[in-house]
């Protein structure tokens, strides 16, 4: 994406990438939050992500923007304009990565309101389960954007099998407690819309992912040296942390 | 012409690029598609040498009927010397020399018989800069067939100045003072007047060497609006350094990089997926 006559163009192109890489990072603590707050029944967390929700969106907007601005003024063709179109895409995966959680948030006060004294607490752990796999991929995507891994993305976007078939999982053994106790009904379906949120944070992951190799050039080799990344190691996005999705 | 006329295929591949004219017996290491069917020029096997300076190597393009190519590339590549061989233009400069094969219609342009006045008729020529003769509007447009006694009468030279005009857009602006110096015009309408001087002789193709590069953008818009209306009737070949205007108007876009003709192929691949990373360096700007 670097090496244009006109430097300023290399930096409008880094500029785009570190914005979405900042947006990356708040998707994601927005995810852990809501999975956080849905298995601790912490209210005040669920709003706090709902109302969070605005940041990503204006991330989001604020991307749309630059891309506008940047085609306007660099009229850029063939492999920069795929790169700067991609970039565009990633972006909206973030911003419904971030409708996601907020989707786990609203769920959240709703199981809350509608509780009928048997809260579905047997399977926060698949909630807890799924929610790390898909930060986690989530997380390893957008290192790869943006260190340009083209290699490593192929076996993260492959993950989303993992995901999904936890989805599956977690789904027959839902349809078994319903069938068992009818009076779960409403929980039980609510439960199940937690789950394919984050089955779509995995989704988004995956095309994340999948979009790399677009951000390279074809005829440069990929991979051959990953790029140090923008962001990682300066902290922008949060870190890995055994603690981050409520283990305890 | 020169010594390797008849030899058509000349020059092993130095690049494992395939030879897209493999097929039409000769070899080029031009990425795309050099050969389109029915051509109205071809060009084999062609070099231009001023002096000791090779200016084209080993260029091989046919140019279709009825379309927009585009030459592009940075100063000194050869495009326009390319463009300039196609009408003999380089002719006029001594230290010029020319070898390969360039026909129009399947005659060779460069064959002893060849009348070069006749075959500049056939081949017109816009320039980079407006040049209408310093006489009046009407007399830029008759001059032309008037001297290839393209007309009996006057009737008949009323009619194709009206024609021509009317072809280059320019007639409803001019219609009531076609007595005024061509010279009078805006630069965008003496542009104008010059097409409709090269179409007045009833071309086949006309080469366009950066026609919009003294013009300001409105005046630009109309030629490229023009060059859009004009393929209808005629083949256009047009070298420009503005590459959203190659983009904008051709079909087809070839690109030229040091005397060598690196990629051609269909202009919205070529300005998309280039296949040659020269050509993806140059139109994305990185070229150093």
């Amino acid at each position: 994406m670097e090496g244009h006559i006109v430097r300023t163009f290399d930096a409008d192109i880094l500029n785009l990438r570190i914005q979405v890489l900042a947006m990356g990072g708040i998707a994601i603590d927005q995810v852990q939050r809501a999975v956080r707050a849905l298995t601790r029944d912490d209210e005040e967390a669920a709003r706090e992500v709902i109302s969070r929700n605005a940041q990503v969106v204006t991330a989001a907007r604020g991307v749309e923007e630059e891309i506008v601005a940047l085609i306007a003024r660099r009229q850029p063709v063939a492999s920069d304009l795929r790169a700067i179109l991609t970039i565009g895409r990633v972006a909206t995966d973030l911003e419904r990565v971030g409708n996601a959680a907020r989707k786990i948030a609203k769920l959240t006060l709703e199981l809350d309101a509608g509780r009928d004294g048997l809260p579905l607490q047997r399977f926060y752990n698949d909630v807890r389960k799924m929610g790390r796999l898909a930060v986690a991929m989530l997380r390893d995507a957008l290192d790869c954007f943006d260190r340009v891994d083209v290699e490593r993305a192929l076996t993260v976007a492959h993950r989303d099998a993992e995901v999904d078939s936890e989805f599956q999982l977690a789904l027959r053994e839902l349809v078994t407690y319903v069938m068992e106790d009818q009076r779960h009904l409403a929980s039980t379906i609510q439960t199940v819309f937690v789950l394919k949120a984050l089955e779509r944070v995995g989704d988004h992951a995956r095309n994340i992912a999948g979009s790399v190799p677009r951000l390279v050039r074809r005829d440069e080799p990929a991979a051959a040296a990953p790029a140090p990344g923008l962001l990682i190691g300066a902290g922008a996005l949060p870190q890995r942390d055994p603690r981050a999705l409520g283990q305890g | 012409m020169g010594d390797n006329t008849s030899s058509a295929a000349v020059r092993t591949s130095l690049t494992a690029v395939p030879a897209s004219g493999a097929q039409a017996g000769f070899t080029t290491r031009t990425v795309g598609e050099v050969v389109v069917p029915n051509p109205v020029m071809s060009a084999r096997a062609v070099n231009v040498y001023y002096g000791d300076k090779h200016a084209i190597k080993d260029v091989s393009l046919d140019i279709g009927r009825n379309a927009v190519i585009a030459l592009i590339g940075p100063s000194g590549c050869g495009k326009s010397t390319f463009l300039r061989s196609l009408n003999r233009m380089n002719d006029t400069i001594e230290a010029a020399r020319i070898t390969g094969s360039i026909t129009l219609d399947g005659e060779d342009i460069y064959d002893r018989q060849q009348d070069v006045v006749q075959l500049r008729a056939r081949v017109g020529m816009v320039f980079q800069k407006p040049n209408p003769f310093p006489k009046s509007i009407y007399e830029n447009i008759a001059y032309g067939p008037r001297i290839h006694g393209l007309v009996a009468s006057r009737a008949d030279l009323d009619e194709i100045v009206q024609t021509s005009l009317q072809k280059a857009g320019l007639w409803e602006e001019v219609k009531d003072r076609l007595d005024h110096s061509g010279t009078s015009l805006s630069g965008g309408q003496q542009q104008r007047l010059c097409i409709a001087r090269a179409i007045a002789v009833d071309p086949e193709v006309i080469l366009m060497d950066e026609p919009c590069s003294a013009l300001d953008p409105i005046a630009t818009a109309r030629i490229e609006d023009l060059i859009d209306e004009l393929r209808q009737n005629y083949t256009i070949v047009i070298v420009t350094h503005n590459m959203q205007q190659a983009a904008r108007v051709s079909q087809r876009t070839a690109y030229f990089h040091l005397g060598d003709l690196i990629e051609v192929g269909p202009t919205e691949q070529i300005f998309t997926n280039p296949g040659h990373k020269l050509t993806e360096d140059y139109i994305t700007g990185r070229f150093g």
